[in-house]
């Protein structure tokens, strides 16, 4: 009873993508969607041992900035296991998040640029600001914390088709906005070509929009620890192992 | 200092925002234009960089 | 993923399965519905807030002939083939 899904993409790159998902079911569509966001682990730092913080932040303040950077996430971690970052910066400068050093070189910030903490050298004083720490980074699921989200703005909406029922009336210009991804004659054109507007692409004419059953098109945005392709399918996977261990509980 | 993320969505906004401030605070470039440059596009998180002003300067002697 | 049988009859069966939530609980109840045999399927679960039981309770009629817990058994089968399936079509288009 295994149904034939049919993928095309319409966006493709490694942080944000786009693509239609034909004969697949609202329920299915539901369960990826949900998987990507709650079921994906990501490494994320958890444990900050600080040793010398003499910013004009709080410890715990740094920490939950550390904490929300993102991190490339490796595919042979395992939840629970562990990655060591350090970082030790001194004033006056910026510490970023591209100042953290990693011990597996595998595991780095997804983005260098984040400004963590900005470090002084006050007038008189002796010495410098400073923040020197170390870092246990931790695979988990979003389920757990926000910061083990792997997706971010992560959705779907129904692919949709344009009936045109006749001309428009002569009193009627303004705009018919729309925004999604459309279908004509079996070519998909996203909204955005035509600026969101049904009335620049069937000028003077009146139109329905009609849902396209059971095809529906995700978009999805990654942090950056994952790439998306691979955001989607560690949740089928999660999916799937869940169906597996239901079955042979059943079996018993 | 500038939040990590975006309060409403988790999009990193971070990376972005010395690039904002030198283009739209200390430059003449137009904050709406440099948003969508920058990728930003929804507005949870135009939000977060339009209305952040920096104030470790402000708090730093105090410390 | 353990189970906990609520209530067995010959055709309806409730059963807890501790530890899932909407994601997995509502492709599996729809995964029941396409299953041939199977008259009725739900699921029920509570917000943490609740205080009560929060773990979803599985419930399924089945039509004669079709033991509940076959139909289980062969939904499961159903949501691992719809997995395979969509990773299948996802690769060939990435």
């Amino acid at each position: 009873m295994s149904e034939d899904y049919e993928v095309e993409f319409i966006d493709r790159d490694e942080r944000d993508a786009r693509f239609v998902v034909r004969d697949i079911t609202p329920a299915f569509a539901n369960g990826i969607r949900r998987a990507i966001v709650s079921d994906v682990p990501t490494l994320s730092i958890d444990t900050v041992r600080v040793i010398e913080n003499s910013s004009v932040m709080f410890d715990e303040q740094i920490s939950l900035r550390l904490g929300l950077v993102p991190l490339t996430t490796p595919d042979d971690y395992d939840v629970g296991e562990t990655a060591t970052l350090a970082l030790d910066v001194e004033g006056p400068d910026t510490a970023y998040s591209g100042d953290l050093v990693s011990a597996d070189d595998r595991v780095e910030p997804a983005d260098d640029n984040i400004p963590i903490i900005d470090l002084k050298y006050p007038e008189g004083a002796d010495s410098p600001q400073r923040l020197e720490i170390e870092a246990e980074a931790v695979m988990d699921h979003g389920k757990s914390h926000a910061k083990h989200q792997g997706g971010v703005a992560v959705g779907y909406r129904h692919l949709q088709r344009i009936e045109v029922v006749g001309d428009a009336a002569d009193w009627e210009d303004e705009p018919n906005i729309l925004r999604g991804v459309i279908e004509d004659d079996g070519e998909l054109v996203p909204t955005e070509s035509f600026d969101h507007d049904l009335s620049k692409r069937y000028p003077g004419k009146e139109v329905e929009v009609h849902d396209v059953p059971n095809a529906f098109v995700f978009s999805i945005e990654s942090d950056g620890s994952l790439p998306v392709s691979d955001l989607v399918l560690n949740a089928v996977d999660s999916l799937a192992d869940r169906a597996d261990e239901l079955e042979q509980a059943v079996q018993l | 200092m500038v939040p990590v993320r975006c309060f409403t969505c988790g999009k990193v906004v971070g990376e972005h925002w010395e690039e904002f401030k030198t283009r739209t605070r200390e430059g003449d470039d137009d904050p709406e234009q440099v948003l969508d440059e920058l990728g930003v596009e929804r507005h949870c998180c135009r939000r977060m960089l339009v209305s952040h002003k920096d104030l470790v300067d402000v708090v730093a002697p105090y410390q | 993923m353990d189970l906990r049988v609520i209530e067995s009859e010959e055709a309806e069966l409730s059963i807890e399965i501790a530890g899932e939530d909407h994601t997995f609980m509502n492709v599996l109840k729809e995964a029941l519905l396409e299953t041939e045999g199977v008259g009725a399927a739900t699921y029920d679960m509570n917000p943490e807030q609740s205080g009560g039981q929060t773990d979803p309770i599985l419930t399924i009629k089945t039509e004669e002939d079709t033991a509940p817990l076959d139909a289980l058994e062969t939904a499961a089968r159903n949501v691992r083939d719809k997995t395979d399936s969509f990773r299948t079509a996802f690769e060939a288009a990435a």
